[in-house]
């Protein structure tokens, strides 16, 4: 009898082990980033949607010709990145923005180390229904306005007569950072608005298309001009400025931002070669392919 | 003779079933204590910040450091409520069809399909969601001018039938734990299959019944991914009257959508926001261990009925 008693708590205790030690391994998988990429540990990468278009390309093309292992994730935009960077989550982050003051405040332990692979423009989409109407370029002073809710219909904007249907970026993404820097300066100063908030940029994309008066943020590379256009930007000269490669590169685009991959101190291990990769002529191709300018463009 | 029954009593005492099966409710009911003191402790700096009115008020803004879950308790429980509204009758109609009407072997086949519904990871609803509700949604109420197809409607209409295998499984359980002998003395006193179901199996099943609308109000409430694609995650909707139908068909926000958000990233770091998002998971740990407990409660009682 007495073994039996035995062999219940052994078989328990063991089974208790096992769940306990099961759940520790699965969050210290990513904890060190030096031999990251090599067969036992994949190369682990987060952050913003945009990034993600040549990072993604890049990882693929790695895997197949170098055989590293390698996970690219978008959860939660830049801030995503750079939040699962400082918990030591992932080996890179990606992130449209500058790691803020904020940010390293909130992640002492982590050396934040911005690499600039690319510039990418924000442009403000409409649906067709607004673009056909007429409305193709937007000031500042009518984006601020529609953000305040003082605008709420096109015809203020020489447009149809059709309420406007705003979909905000939601905070912590890269885009709405730069939008609320050109409106506000600082994002922080910028007036609280309660709008129905979008994410990434498939979901912005296929929601703005897909509402009649619609109005986001969205990285211009996506604005396809098919289902979602890109506003021009009118100046207070009157001069309208479309967000081009040129008019980018030149930044009398105001909406331009730089894209980094972001690492704990010098990128080690398999973190180097990736990001020793999407500097290289291949990865640059990579990142003009999906509509962002080199930093060769960004030199001339 | 009587040394044989001690031996076995303890035998009884000490088998291997009865032991795992305490350790491991033991294991569920520290975790279950665990997360809700983890989440107390973590959402301390909120209640001491804003109390009561972290739950009464109405404003949303982080920046500014006004935190209210009103607007998102309102969201969460109106999308779970339309979506029983819905999903209950129809639910409970085909599990009375199935139990009252069909030969068992269909019967069986219909609960196996059903249940194959719930099997459907939530985020594939989500898309579905994305690709046709919200455009038929937006379509279908064109009349009413709806700003986009996001609204709490559309939410409600895919949790309905999210939450309908769950509505349909439990209630057929119900209804079988119905005793054959009763229903046969109604049909022998002179009722037809309809009256029998409504008068004898439907009354008699009732606390079944109600358990089973409640474990699906529960899953509702906790429901995220789907919710959080078809919702529009519009912060500070906070209706003029609670039982006004308009907020209906605008964007909103519900707890589980704004703990499924960005907000949660940039909270991270800064103790009073992070302590108010967990202040939502708490309140919603709350709700949904309310729920499912009452429901279990209830399952208990009509076991009871059967008995």
């Amino acid at each position: 009898m007495k073994s039996t008693t035995k062999l219940v708590f052994a078989t328990t205790a063991f089974l208790l082990v096992g769940l306990l030690s099961g759940c520790g391994e699965a969050r210290s998988g990513g904890d060190s980033g030096f031999e990251s990429g090599s067969a036992k540990k994949p190369l682990k990468i987060n952050g913003s949607t945009t990034v993600n278009l040549p990072v993604a390309e890049a990882a693929e093309m790695l895997r197949a010709g170098a055989d590293m292992e390698i996970q690219v994730d978008t959860q939660g935009g830049s801030s995503g990145g750079i939040s699962m960077l400082g918990e030591g989550l992932v080996d890179l982050g990606m992130t449209s923005k500058h790691v803020s003051d904020d940010d390293r405040a909130k992640f002492p332990g982590c050396n934040f180390r911005e690499t600039h692979i690319g510039e990418d423009a924000v442009a403000l989409i409409v649906s067709k229904d607004v673009w056909e109407g007429g409305v193709k370029s937007i000031t500042k002073q009518q984006a601020a306005g529609i953000y305040e809710r003082r605008i709420t219909n096109w015809s203020e904007l020489g447009g149809a007569d059709q309420r406007i249907a705003f979909f905000n970026k939601e905070p912590g993404r890269g885009t709405w950072e730069v939008f609320a820097h050109w409106l506000y300066n600082d994002p922080k100063t910028a007036p609280q608005a309660s709008f129905p908030e979008v994410g990434g940029n498939e979901e912005t994309r296929n929601k703005v298309a897909s509402t009649k008066g619609a109005l986001s943020q969205l990285s211009s590379s996506w604005a396809d001009g098919k289902t979602v256009y890109a506003l021009a930007i009118k100046t207070e000269a009157g001069e309208t400025i479309e967000p081009t490669g040129a008019n980018i590169a030149n930044h009398s685009y105001p909406m331009s931002r730089p894209l980094f991959l972001l690492s704990n101190g010098e990128p080690q291990g398999g973190a180097k070669r990736f990001v020793e990769f999407v500097l290289s002529e291949e990865g640059q191709d990579l990142v003009r392919k999906h509509g962002y300018l080199g930093l060769a463009d960004l030199a001339k | 003779m009587p040394a044989k029954i001690a031996h076995s009593k303890r035998r009884r005492r000490w088998s291997f079933t009865r032991l795992s099966s305490w350790t491991f409710t033991g294991v569920a009911l520290v975790t279950l204590g665990g997360g809700l003191i983890l989440l107390l402790l973590e959402s301390l700096p909120i209640w001491r910040h804003s109390g009561n009115s972290f739950i009464t008020g109405t404003r949303w803004f982080f920046r500014q450091s006004e935190f209210g879950a009103a607007p998102m308790i309102y969201g969460s429980v109106t999308v779970a409520l339309i979506a029983l509204l819905l999903a209950a009758p129809i639910g409970i109609a085909a599990a009375v069809f199935g139990v009252e009407y069909l030969p068992p072997k269909l019967r069986l086949a219909l609960k196996i399909t059903v249940e194959l519904l719930a099997g459907v990871p939530s985020v594939v609803y989500g898309l579905l969601g994305i690709l046709l509700l919200r455009n038929w949604i937006y379509k279908l109420f064109q009349d009413f001018d709806l700003l986009s197809g996001d609204t709490l409607l559309t939410a409600a209409v895919l949790l309905a039938v999210m939450v309908l295998p769950t509505i349909m499984t439990l209630a057929d359980d119900a209804l079988r734990g119905v005793s054959g002998s009763q229903r046969m003395a109604a049909r022998g006193l002179g009722l037809n299959a309809t009256e029998t179901a409504l008068h004898v199996s439907l009354p008699q099943a009732f606390p079944g019944l109600l358990a089973a609308v409640l474990l699906a109000f529960g899953r509702a409430i906790g429901e995220t991914i789907a919710v959080f694609l078809v919702i529009g995650r519009q912060d500070n909707q906070w209706p003029s009257s609670l039982l006004s139908l308009g907020p209906l068909f605008e964007s909103g926000q519900t707890l589980t959508s704004k703990l499924g958000g960005s907000e949660t990233n940039i909270a991270y770091g800064q103790p009073l926001h992070w302590a108010a998002m967990m202040g939502l998971g708490l309140l919603l740990l709350v709700l949904v261990v309310g729920i499912t407990l009452s429901a279990v409660g209830l399952q208990r009682i009509s076991r009871r009925h059967e008995a």
